[in-house]
């Protein structure tokens, strides 16, 4: 669970070397990517060449380039100023501007998602906060007294029927549609909680997220 | 200057690309330079502009020489392992935003659930579940059941080991069974404390008990369905708090 830290967000940062070590690597990793998704736009958005080489502090190389980090090296080494602008070339490149294209489509898809999701757990946590203000069942088990404890388990154990004889139910009616399923009873047993098992049920609406990510996007 | 979003793709307007390229071919040396300077590493950038035979660099011609040689001198397998292009680089992106996406989904996923339970327990009808969400929830229950039964375990344990100083009836507002349930538990507290605790109590049992019409828990019994006489008579004297 997020705490709001006081230290995070933008701060005024002064321009020389970080002095923490663990701060440098944080931002030299977010910076980095930052750079690169920069680049990335510019070439998108303007049609430039370029090649961006950086040494991390661990001595690890990074680069990126467009189209490709060696054939603009090379170019600059070359001084070489004439492109190829045959028909294949053109071809090719507007192969690669068309994948890009999709592919940042894709992107922004999976970001808004995220958006959504991300704002759909904060309304959660507020309704909980809400929640455990009002009602005294709703607090972390471990501020309950004994007797609170006592009540709250016999609540507990008599939805937890519910929710079985409900499961149960489930199985009876659509046993006509799965056969080999009503062999089996749910009781009291160990439930899968697991990616595994949200692939199994293609009628709850969840688990659409969750196939999200087999649905093969590359 | 007010942010608009804009389109990724390649700008057809001449002017307005050419301002663009200005900007962020600026914006973008600028980051070079703090991602150096702040994190104390060697860097360079080359950007060629269509139809511009020569490229723009940072640091200088000849610090971008200086970057490149060393990059050149780095065996092949490490020259290429973080090396990436656009299609390879928004890949990327796209996993690890899969990535989050998915667990932020798990975290909600299991927040729904809780609601769900906790908000059942006071005994607003189960509505329809499907199997998943029956195993889910029933899952969760399990869990919090084995919570509460080492914490009840840890409690009574103390209280046992703290003896009779514990219990105090004297001062107790509800008149209590003597069952087991009835025992305070945190020894060695104020009577005052205790005297609070108890009426806190039995405004949480009432509090329990509404807002919803009937007396059980998501059933349709009347009565709550314990078997300890004893028991019944704690929910009902709450409920139904004599006059004294």
């Amino acid at each position: 669970m997020m705490q709001k830290n006081p230290i995070q967000g933008r701060q005024k940062l002064a321009m020389k070397k970080i002095a923490k070590k663990n701060n440098l690597q944080v931002t030299f990793s977010k910076r980095r990517a930052g750079l690169f998704k920069k680049a990335s736009e510019l070439c998108t958005l303007c049609g430039v060449d370029v090649a961006i080489i950086v040494f991390s502090p661990a001595g690890k190389v990074f680069s990126f380039g467009h189209p490709q980090v060696e054939s603009t090296i090379d170019r600059f080494f070359s001084r070489n100023p004439c492109l190829h602008s045959s028909n294949t070339h053109k071809l090719v490149e507007a192969h690669r501007n068309a994948n890009i294209q999709e592919l940042n489509a894709q992107l922004a898809q999976l970001l808004d998602m995220l958006e959504v999701e991300k704002r759909k757990g904060e309304a959660f946590e507020e309704i909980r906060e809400a929640g455990r203000r009002k009602c005294w069942w709703q607090a972390p088990i471990d501020e309950l007294g004994l007797n609170e404890l006592q009540q709250l388990r016999i609540a507990l154990e008599e939805l937890k029927r519910n929710v079985t004889k409900q499961g149960n139910q489930v199985l009876v009616d659509s046993s006509h549609c799965w056969p080999f399923l009503a062999a089996n009873g749910i009781g009291g047993g160990v439930f899968p909680f697991g990616n595994e098992g949200y692939e199994m049920d293609p009628a709850s609406s969840i688990t659409q997220m969750y196939k999200f990510g087999h649905q093969g996007l590359f | 200057m007010t942010r608009q979003k804009v389109k990724l793709a390649y700008i057809t307007n001449d002017f307005a690309r050419k301002a663009t390229n200005k900007k962020r071919k600026k914006g973008l040396m600028k980051k070079v330079s703090e991602l150096s300077t702040l994190c104390g590493i060697e860097a360079c950038a080359i950007i060629y502009s269509p139809n511009e035979s020569q490229p723009e660099v940072w640091p200088s011609p000849v610090g971008v020489q200086r970057v490149l040689s060393e990059f050149k001198k780095l065996p092949e397998m490490k020259q290429n392992k973080n090396m990436v292009d656009q299609e390879s680089f928004l890949r990327q992106r796209i996993a690890k935003a899969n990535e989050q996406l998915q667990k932020q989904c798990k975290n909600n996923r299991e927040k729904e659930m809780k609601q769900l339970m906790l908000q059942n327990l006071t005994g607003k009808g189960l509505h329809n579940l499907n199997m998943m969400d029956s195993n889910e929830l029933g899952w969760l229950i399990e869990q919090n059941l084995k919570d509460i039964n080492k914490r009840v375990d840890t409690l009574t344990k103390a209280s046992h080991s703290q003896g009779s100083a514990a219990a105090s009836s004297g001062t107790m507002v509800t008149p209590e069974p003597k069952s087991k349930s009835g025992e305070k538990v945190q020894a060695g507290r104020s009577d005052l404390e205790v005297n609070m605790d108890t009426m806190q109590r039995q405004q949480r049992i009432t509090d329990l008990m509404n807002p919803q019409d009937h007396l059980g828990f998501g059933g349709d019994e009347m009565m709550p369905p314990f078997g300890d006489n004893n028991r019944n008579a704690l929910w009902s004297n709450a409920f139904f708090p004599r006059e004294k």
